[in-house]
């Protein structure tokens, strides 16, 4: 169970291994072994008859879970869980990404899944990516073979699709020192415990009364959540005063290809995320939508 | 091959024998272990029928693979009570009319325990409710399941006022 003779690769690999180390995690994951963490996406999206092969838990390695500050930025744990973020001490630039945070699901969640397994499970409604898109963040994947990190707007390339190569897990999310404060809002059919209808990150510096720099993306509406940058554009040197007014649909709907679906029709979505994005641009210039 | 793992369950350990891995928390307790009282109602972390508490935290024990939790501490409903002396949190529920047909209040109940431990609801009832929005009651006993928990609330702080006077 928790063997080092994976490391040799003269072990059957068993068909659940929970390692302590990573290089112990990456030599299984080599094997194909299917990596897993709060499982709180792993069971709804899978037959459970189906749950086949061999299954990697990443809860017990080392190193894998917290919130750090380091010389490069935060870094998060890709098996951190949300309720460790939404409680977590971090910068106002993060406000965004904590109140999302609390937006996963319900607490029963918060207290199991992942930011790591958000991430990779990729869904278009993935409550973590928008304000992680609004901090630029990057991602640190691993495999037997080396490390390497990218942006997570390469990530993710697609619904439930990654650019995860055969054998590589993600360690971490890297952010750099993230200047402003950030928000976060979710339209969903109910208040919680929802998958979201359309959802939106958005983060501002302000400098002398002026916007200084504006991140925004919209989740839940494209296949991928996207940033905006007509609208970050048309924001920056913009006196805080004027910035909300600003916001258009010209700005926002270009950029997502909006989709219908189940839960609602493009053009609600549409139009809903002109909405929030407005609603984000007043809050966090200090005025009222 | 056989994974053993050992849990505590409602305060007594034990070791458990596994020929499966992919066995969840629910049906372990349920099939395994014939405890009951947390239920499976969507069994995909939607109604929250499932709740137990893992080292104190509230989890969909659905959603939970059995076999990751080598080591922690599991309360279920059946925990609770103190021989015959009901839990603040279940006599509460009762003075309360904190529900129906009963089926989703193990979970409701083993909610509201973990709220109040995480120790962030305060008073406000929205916040209440907020903090209960992973547990679905579908004959709406929503306001007595509130009145419940800010009542059983109120005996904890009461109590440990009275202790650390």
């Amino acid at each position: 169970m928790y063997a080092n003779e994976y490391l040799t690769g003269e072990a059957e690999l068993a068909e659940y291994v929970r390692p302590r180390s990573l290089e112990e995690a990456l030599a299984i994951a080599g094997r194909g072994a299917k990596p897993l963490a709060g499982c709180t996406d792993l069971f709804p999206a899978t037959d459970r008859p189906a749950l086949g092969g061999a299954l990697l838990d990443l809860t017990g390695v080392e190193g894998l879970s917290g919130i750090t500050r380091t010389d490069r930025g935060w870094r998060i744990g890709a098996v951190t869980r949300w309720a460790e973020v939404a409680g977590a001490a971090l910068p106002p630039a993060f406000d965004g990404l904590r109140a999302a945070a609390r937006e996963v699901g319900a607490i029963q969640i918060q207290n199991a899944g992942t930011v790591g397994g958000n991430l990779c499970n990729a869904s278009p409604a993935a409550d973590g990516v928008p304000p992680l898109l609004t901090l630029d963040a990057r991602v640190e994947l691993a495999s037997a073979a080396g490390r390497r990190e990218m942006a997570l707007a390469e990530f993710v390339t697609g619904p439930r699709r990654t650019a995860l190569a055969e054998g590589e897990i993600l360690t971490a999310v890297i952010v750099p020192e993230p200047a402003g404060r950030g928000a976060f809002l979710k339209l969903g059919a109910r208040s919680s415990l929802v998958i979201s209808i359309v959802m939106a990150a958005g983060r501002i510096d302000v400098a002398g009364g002026r916007v200084a720099e504006a991140a925004f993306s919209v989740g839940a509406c494209s296949p991928v959540a996207v940033r905006l940058p007509a609208l970050e554009a048309a924001l920056a040197g913009l006196p805080v005063a004027e910035a909300a007014d600003r916001v258009e649909a010209g700005l926002v709907v270009p950029a997502l290809s909006a989709l219908s679906d189940l839960r609602a029709e493009a053009g609600y979505r549409a139009e809903a995320s002109v909405v929030l994005i407005r609603r984000l641009v007043a809050g966090l210039t200090g005025g009222a939508a | 091959m056989t994974y053993v793992l050992n849990l505590t369950i409602n305060g007594a350990a034990q070791a458990i024998a596994l020929d499966d891995p992919r066995v969840t928390l629910l049906d372990l307790l349920r099939e395994r272990l014939h405890l009951t009282g947390a239920k499976k109602g969507c069994d995909r972390g939607q109604c929250g029928a499932c709740t137990v508490l893992v080292d104190g935290r509230r989890i969909n024990s659905c959603l939970t693979l059995a076999v990751s939790l080598d080591g922690v501490e599991i309360t279920t409903i059946e925990g609770l009570a103190e021989g015959e002396t009901l839990h603040p949190v279940q006599q509460a529920f009762i003075e309360h009319d904190g529900f129906q047909c009963g089926f989703c209040t193990p979970g409701q109940i083993m909610s509201a325990v973990g709220l109040i431990g995480e120790g962030q609801a305060g008073t406000d009832p929205e916040r209440i409710r907020e903090g209960m929005s992973g547990n679905i009651c579908r004959c709406g006993a929503y306001h007595g399941i509130v009145e419940a928990v800010l009542d059983a609330q109120a005996t904890f702080q009461d109590g440990v006022k009275r202790k650390t006077a």
